[in-house]
């Protein structure tokens, strides 16, 4: 079986781990009710009632799914 | 007729992935619209709305071949009578998928796919847009020399007082006129 033949340092470590970053998703922004709101584009979303109870999922003004 | 999915098939086999859909399809059915997840309701689109096809046929050998895969009698009879003549005017696109979002356990795009039972609501064609005016541009590029012309006159300002700040500008409001 093949083994690693020196200890890996630690700067090479760090430097592999400091690659792995998250990406930022692409967002939509929309005005509802005069408050600025991002979303994920084409995916439904949830409405909620004024005491911020989740109702429904709505898509393009139309109820698809319950919560 | 379905295009052949490619890769691997859902479930553990080929004989898996056939009653998963036949699955999926009665329930789809018997319910108009049922959640599940996104990689499954795109295989099961093109799988549904075949049978819609057939049920739009409407004869006997139609039905032996919706039967065939979807075992439930019942269900075949609420598609042939109740779903068929919902979507005889409809060319196609018998189905609607709305991703909702990602399930919780395993992250997986969710979605719900529902039959389309309205009936059809024929699109306007749109007349050619009007073309757009090409003053615009002129507009900008005479804008663009003058303001360049009343930087000097502007820098000079701040040295002296604010008065003649003032007058500069409407100098320069009437050299704009001009």
């Amino acid at each position: 079986m093949a083994v690693p033949k020196r200890k890996m340092s630690r700067a090479s470590t760090r430097m592999r781990r400091a690659q792995w970053k998250a990406d930022a998703p692409t967002l939509v922004k929309t005005v509802e009710n005069g408050k600025v709101t991002y979303s994920l584009p084409h995916r439904a979303k949830v409405v909620e009632d004024s005491a911020g109870t989740a109702l429904f999922m709505e898509y393009k003004g139309r109820k698809v799914a319950d919560v | 007729m379905p295009t052949p999915t490619k890769g691997p098939r859902l479930g553990g086999g080929p004989a898996h992935e056939r009653l998963m859909l036949a699955n999926l399809a009665a329930a789809l059915f018997t319910h108009k619209s049922i959640k599940t997840t996104e990689t499954k309701a795109k295989r099961l689109r093109p799988v549904a709305e075949r049978l819609i096809t057939f049920a739009k046929r409407g004869d006997l050998h139609a039905r032996r071949r919706v039967m065939r895969v979807i075992g439930d009698n019942s269900v075949v009879h609420e598609l042939f009578t109740e779903i068929a003549p919902l979507v005889a005017e409809r060319e196609g696109g018998y189905t609607r998928i709305t991703k909702l979002g990602f399930r919780k356990g395993d992250n997986a795009s969710m979605v719900q796919i529902e039959l389309v039972l309205e009936p059809v609501t024929p699109k306007v064609k749109k007349s050619k847009p009007a073309a757009a005016e090409a003053e615009a541009p002129v507009v900008a590029e005479e804008t663009a020399p003058e303001v360049e012309a009343e930087e000097p006159a502007t820098e000079v300002a701040p040295e002296a007082e604010a008065v003649e700040a003032d007058a500069e500008v409407v100098e320069a409001d009437k050299a704009d006129d001009k």
